[in-house]
């Protein structure tokens, strides 16, 4: 009782956060100008002096990359090829950023509220999750679209509703991912010890979580988020090869697929879209790392 | 010894807290249950520090945990400020909860490592509404005061810029912030240095006469309890072996359990020569505990009477219960 604190001689915050900084590897900085590239041309990439990506250059079919007007050429069909990975980048962006938001909302929401209230409510979401789990990505999404958004020559979807569909069955693919991380980080969490604390001061549920799990939570799920745009932009590609993508050769996947008839005459076609995605997904999975260790809290340790 | 009973009870008193026939039940699925605490009863006096010691796995925690209804217990009745709280709905429950706090084992656990101290203290005052902000941060300051840390070099600190120590001292502000009736300590110390625990140990005593708090002090270090604590509990087995004040308990044990606990406590001595009463073997799981006298498997005196009638509490001397069919004279 006779001791004073002792000021604790740590670093102060600011100066802890510097040294981060200061340690980000190369990989950051590649994977964050990607991921920076791709936002710009989505986002602002009408505003670039490119050909009209959805109109046919018939002076011009499938000329290679670097020939005049056309950077990364034409192809077969005469549509331009940059123009193309740039209105692709918008459609990836939509659709990923979409599913992965709203999937990864519904699933950590499920997730972190099973794992903290248990009993039953838990058990119904774990099954829920492992019958969504059990089914292959790709198996779900086909199965989603080819019921929700059938068409055949005599009843054409339209392409919105196509869009829409595919945007839903990559949500529920992303629920059980999210959900169950959400699920197995609150489990560690919410047994410590500070919630008990809160609980026993009478702090209302719902609070707790969002002061005390959910901040803890964030940093797993943010990682995984990012891995989860990876999967979908990959997953979208599988769809739009089966020739149930977006439509209209207007994604990535989509270009990949109408491409991919003319690999010896125009391979340019194929590999611009394939070197876009993996680029992409490669950048999201190691921006999500860095994510993942720059918010990791240190704990003292007795 | 290990038995039920109420001999130990003092309804003549200003009893702050009244447990009865308390039982913590864990429900593994496939038949299987853990019986953590089996039939606990004692009381509370207003302004007494009561021990519940015990090894570790004999259920004292989760009789802890179980008296603030985290989870609510099997069976039994807990009686607080007059008030049966095992039957409350949730929200009544939540209104008495500020008169009873708790202190955890674990001083880096209990504090949430994304909230600096400030955020931490002002939990509590912000959840019960208060006073304003500036009442709010003048009571934080107030509370780290007292616990003797300087506000203005705590306060924007989060929980792993501390000791253990310090982050059991930010605990113990916590838990008197709502001005609580009493307050539950699961081994506040045990998890500290030896120098550190006799800090806290003294901040406990020291708020607790500030503050008119009545403590349970949860503990399986005997030398620790016997410092702080005014009446000790036994418990083993999820049972209660034996109730005394610490001197009559030291010097005049009863229980064959307590015996091995009292000899158990090392001395600092490297000449004195290891004398032979330790009890051997492990505690019987507690998903099937023994018949009768749960500690007859590795007691010495056990008996046949042992194995079938549980023994129960009963007054030895003035003031000291002993659950035994054969006490130590």
């Amino acid at each position: 009782m006779s001791d004073t604190a002792v000021a604790p001689t740590t670093e102060s915050p600011a100066v802890a956060i510097k040294k981060v900084r200061k340690k980000r590897p190369i990989g950051f900085y590649i994977a964050a100008s990607w991921i920076g590239l791709v936002l710009f041309l989505g986002l602002f990439g009408w505003i670039l002096p490119t050909p009209k990506w959805d109109a046919s250059f018939f002076d011009s079919l499938g000329v290679g990359p670097f020939s005049k007007g056309h950077i990364l050429g034409t192809t077969q069909d005469g549509y331009d090829e940059f123009a193309g990975l740039v209105n692709g980048a918008r459609i990836s962006i939509f659709v990923s950023f979409i599913a992965v938001t709203v999937g990864g909302g519904i699933g950590s929401f499920i997730g972190i509220t099973s794992a903290y209230f248990r009993g039953t409510y838990d058990k119904i979401v774990v099954t829920f999750f492992n019958i969504l789990l059990s089914i292959p990505n790709l198996v779900l999404s086909l199965a989603l679209l080819s019921v929700l958004a059938y068409s055949d020559e005599n009843h054409p979807s339209s392409t919105n509703r196509r869009v829409v569909v595919l945007i839903i069955s990559l949500i529920v693919v992303i629920i059980p991912i999210l959900g169950r991380i959400g699920r197995g980080a609150t489990l560690q969490w919410s047994s410590r010890e500070f919630v008990l604390a809160s609980k026993s001061m009478g702090t209302k549920d719902f609070m707790i979580i969002r002061k005390h799990v959910l901040p803890n939570v964030a940093p797993a799920l943010l990682a995984i988020g990012f891995l989860a745009i990876g999967s979908v932009i990959i997953v979208e590609g599988s769809l739009a090869i089966l020739g149930i993508g977006v439509p209209g050769g207007a994604s990535w996947g989509s270009m990949l697929a109408n491409g991919r008839g003319n690999l010896e005459f125009s391979p340019w076609e194929v590999y611009c879209p394939a070197l876009c995605i993996a680029f992409t997904v490669i950048s999201c999975n190691w921006f999500g790392d860095y994510v993942r260790t720059a918010l990791d809290q240190r704990e003292a340790k007795i | 010894m290990a038995g039920t009973g109420k001999a130990h009870m003092r309804p003549e008193g200003d009893r702050v807290l009244v447990v009865e026939d308390l039982t913590v039940e864990f429900n593994l699925g496939k038949n299987k249950v853990v019986k953590a605490v089996s039939g606990v009863s004692f009381d509370l006096v207003r302004g007494e520090t009561l021990a519940i010691v015990g090894e570790s796995g004999c259920g004292k925690s989760t009789l802890g945990k179980a008296v603030l209804q985290l989870p609510k217990p099997t069976s039994g009745s807990v009686n607080f400020l007059s008030k049966e709280l095992t039957t409350m709905s949730k929200s009544e429950l939540r209104d008495m909860r500020p008169a009873m706090q708790m202190i955890f084992q674990d001083p880096v656990s209990s504090l949430d490592p994304r909230q600096p101290v400030s955020a931490v203290l002002a939990e509590p005052l912000q959840v019960w509404n208060k006073g304003s902000e500036v009442e709010i941060d003048q009571k934080i300051d107030e509370l780290l005061t007292a616990v003797n840390l300087d506000p203005a070099v705590v306060r924007d600190r989060r929980s792993y810029e501390f000791s253990g120590g310090q982050c059991q001292r930010i605990s113990i502000a916590r838990a008197l912030a709502l001005d609580p009736t009493m307050i539950i300590c699961d081994e506040p110390v045990s998890a500290l240095d030896v120098s550190v625990q006799a800090q806290i140990l003294n901040l406990l005593q020291d708020m607790k006469d500030r503050y008119g708090l009545t403590l349970v002090f949860i503990s399986h270090d005997l030398a620790v309890v016997k410092t702080i604590s005014t009446r000790v509990m036994v418990m083993y087995l999820g049972k209660v072996c034996e109730v005394a004040t610490p001197d009559e308990l030291y010097t005049n044990t009863k229980h064959h359990y307590t015996k091995a606990l009292v000899g158990s406590v090392p001395i600092p001595d490297p000449d004195r020569p290891i004398t032979g009463n330790l009890i051997q073997g492990e505690p019987p799981s507690p998903m099937s505990p023994p018949s009768g006298c749960r500690f007859r498997t590795r007691c010495p005196q056990a008996s046949e009477k042992c194995a079938q009638e549980e023994p129960e509490l009963r007054e030895v001397s003035l003031g000291h219960f002993v659950a035994c069919h054969h006490p130590i004279d």
